[in-house]
């Protein structure tokens, strides 16, 4: 076993993981949807994105790619989040909130090809 | 795939963002979670979007201060806390990004990057030049300054600094690496589609073989051109078709040779492949007689054979005594006294017979003992022709002072030799036909050739008749027009002035003619060799690029280019028709 492996692992999944949780609920409704969990979110994706710099495979390259894209989609649904409440005048209305919540699913979609990716190359590894 | 620097950066990068991202990602959240109270006393959460803002200008000491509302003691702590943290955070990572910036392992990364986008820029056949040393440097300036792309190797990291700083008119890329390494000289362009030539010119005779045989077997079509100082390399590289190699020792010995025998053909050929726009050699009288010979060594031995061919009386000064054995060796029955001493100094040069000799060869290998030798039988002999070997680039000023008549210079003469070779191959071919004229021929030629130049050494350039080089002569021929030489050397500027230039010889498939009249009819596709002044090859390409000017010189009315132009004639025109009619 590897313990770079497993930490390397872990954040990937757990980005995924915590991506669907806030995900996962009704589009509209802000109760469903918690701020520290969209924030939970970012900083793992962040390190996870990290962790992939300067892998020159193919396909290290395809994961910091998918990584990048989940990274571009959360950050969007966070600025788009601070500018409703902080910035417009009406806070955060349910056409808002689905916006936010369509672009951390873009972000589980990037984090699902990330994961499988992962597994893919650990299944072609011989033991 | 990545570059190898950018990707390097990265892997270092690692650790610092993962610090810096964990340190302002718990500050921050601290800074929602705890609790603070706002103007009017009521508790008060700050959110994500303060919180982050308020952690970014502490963590980086821009410090706004406790704002929107001044903070709670619980919050203070934290801040505290925040503040040790997140500013440590962020200056490990600019210092490690400060330190991986001045590794030498990225710096050669960066090199080699930036080498190799130089190269991918490149656009036009280019010469891979290997050795940056005094005859890599000549060539590369006589080459880049005249617009030919080239890339330098060397395997010394001050030689390609001293290319970096150079400032040649097209950028000349270099690299540090050892050509002897076959995959290191593929790195550098050998295997670029666009090479047109490999120039091995190193210092060790070994190194260049090897640039020759890695060449010739990796790329077959690529022309190699080779120093060599030694025959036994000579005869290998020629034995696995390296183009050209360039023997200093040779070259000078047979240029010597025509100065003694013909010193109107030295002076014609020390004209037309000297550096153009310096000042003109003056011609140069070697006298038969006795000469001194100083330094038995690879030049020495080279104009032994010529005085000795010449049946002149030569005494030999050498240090070694190896070489007195060799020189018995090869020459038994030969009179010629052999003296060991440096010829530094009178004596030995008095028993050498400086007195009444009539000439000097200072050619050993220390500048030092050949400027010396040169000082001291100067005093002892106001009459010689002297002719000096200069070993290094530094000592040029010294050997001019001396008053040397001939400066024998291994660098400068591969570099001019390689120079003209790929510049203008036609100027050998006329130099070779040359050789076969009578001295009387030579005379003329040399007349008329100070008629058209000024006081300093000419340029030699070569145009051909083709569509690329001559657009506008070629149209015309192929209209079926007639155009003499005479007429495309007059001034495109006022036609009644010639351009002060010598057609030397035009090369017509595969006829010769040497000096071609004025008169001369000129075809398609001819090779005209020119000789002139530096504004002479501006002029004549003018009137073979632009059709206006070829035009003009040779007084014919021309169509006009012009769209409106072109109307109003082409009605003019058609209006005479009619009216023809």
């Amino acid at each position: 076993m590897n313990l770079e492996k497993v930490i390397f692992s872990f954040f990937m999944i757990l980005a995924l993981t915590l991506n669907f949780g806030f995900f996962y609920g009704d589009v509209h409704n802000p109760d469903h949807h918690n701020v520290y969990e969209l924030y939970a979110v970012i900083v793992i994706n962040l390190i996870a994105t990290i962790m992939k710099f300067g892998d020159r495979s193919q396909l290290g390259a395809m994961l910091l790619a998918t990584s990048l894209v989940a990274n571009v989609q959360l950050i969007s649904a966070a600025i788009v989040w601070a500018v409703a409440e902080h910035v417009g005048t009406v806070g955060v209305t349910e056409a808002t909130m689905a916006t936010i919540v369509s672009l951390s699913g873009g972000a589980v979609l990037a984090n699902i090809i990330s994961v499988v990716l992962l597994t893919l190359e650990a299944s072609m590894l011989r033991h | 795939m990545m570059n190898p620097a950018t990707s390097l950066i990265l892997r270092q990068m690692r650790a610092p963002l993962i610090v810096i991202v964990t340190v302002f990602s718990i500050a921050t959240l601290g800074m929602v979670l705890i609790p603070g109270i706002d103007e009017n006393g009521q508790p008060w959460h700050m959110d994500f979007f303060h919180a982050l803002y308020f952690v970014s200008f502490t963590a980086t000491t821009i410090g706004f201060g406790e704002i929107p509302y001044v903070l709670t003691d619980a919050q203070r702590i934290w801040v505290l806390i925040t503040i040790f943290f997140s500013v440590i955070g962020w200056f490990y990572a600019l210092s490690k990004i400060v330190s991986l910036v001045q590794t030498p392992i990225f710096k050669k990364a960066v090199i080699h990057a930036n080498f190799r986008r130089n190269l991918g820029q490149i656009n036009q056949g280019f010469y891979l030049i290997c050795g940056y040393g005094e005859t890599g440097q000549d060539l590369v300036e006589g080459l880049a300054n005249k617009e030919n792309r080239c890339v330098v190797i060397d395997n010394n990291p001050d030689a390609i600094e001293t290319l970096e700083v150079q400032d040649y008119i097209t950028y000349v890329p270099g690299l540090e690496a050892d050509a002897k390494n076959p995959s290191q000289l593929e790195y550098a362009g050998l295997s670029h589609p666009l090479c047109k030539g490999v120039i091995a010119v190193t210092n060790s005779d070994a190194c260049n073989l090897k640039i020759a045989i890695t060449s010739k077997l990796l790329q077959p079509h690529i022309p190699v051109i080779v120093r060599s100082e030694h025959h036994d390399y000579e005869e290998n590289m020629k034995s696995f078709d390296t183009d050209h190699t360039i023997n200093p020792y040779d070259t000078f010995a047979l240029g010597f040779a025509m100065a003694m025998k013909s010193p109107s053909l030295y002076l014609l050929n020390e004209w037309l492949t000297g550096v153009p726009d310096s000042t003109l050699s003056d011609p140069v009288v070697l006298k038969e007689g006795h000469w001194v010979l100083c330094g038995y060594g690879r030049l020495g031995k080279r104009i032994f054979e010529i005085l000795r061919q010449l049946k002149l009386s030569v005494t030999i000064i050498d240090t070694l005594p190896t070489q007195r054995v060799d020189f018995h060796r090869c020459y038994p029955d030969d009179k010629s006294k052999f003296i060991l001493g440096t010829g530094t100094d009178a004596d030995t040069l008095i028993d050498a017979g400086i007195e009444k000799a009539v000439g000097l060869v200072a050619g050993s290998d220390n500048d030092s003992n050949n400027l010396s030798t040169i000082m001291t039988s100067q005093m002892l002999n106001k009459n010689l022709s002297i002719i000096a070997r200069q070993n290094e680039m530094i000592n040029k000023d010294l050997f001019i002072a001396s008053k040397a008549d001939v400066i024998m210079h291994p660098s400068e003469i591969v570099a001019r030799r390689i120079r003209t070779l790929l510049d203008n191959p036609l100027l050998l071919e006329f130099l070779q036909e040359c050789y076969q004229q009578s001295n009387e021929w030579i005379n003329i030629t040399i007349s008329s050739l100070s008629g058209s130049i000024n006081e300093l050494t000419p340029h030699c350039w070569t145009n051909t008749l083709n569509e690329e080089e001559a657009p506008a002569v070629y149209a015309a021929l192929s209209k079926g027009r007639k155009i003499s030489l005479k007429q495309v050397l007059k001034n495109p500027i006022l036609r009644y002035r010639q351009i002060c230039c010598l057609p030397l010889m035009i090369k017509r498939n595969n006829d010769i003619i040497l000096i071609p009249g004025d008169s001369e009819p000129l075809q398609k596709n001819d090779e005209i060799l020119f000789c002139g002044i530096s504004q002479a090859e501006i002029h004549v390409s003018q009137c073979m690029h632009d059709i206006h000017a070829l035009n003009y010189v040779m007084s014919f009315k021309g169509t006009p280019d012009s769209f409106l132009g072109r109307y109003i004639t082409g009605n003019t025109r058609q209006k005479r028709r009619t009216d023809d009619k």
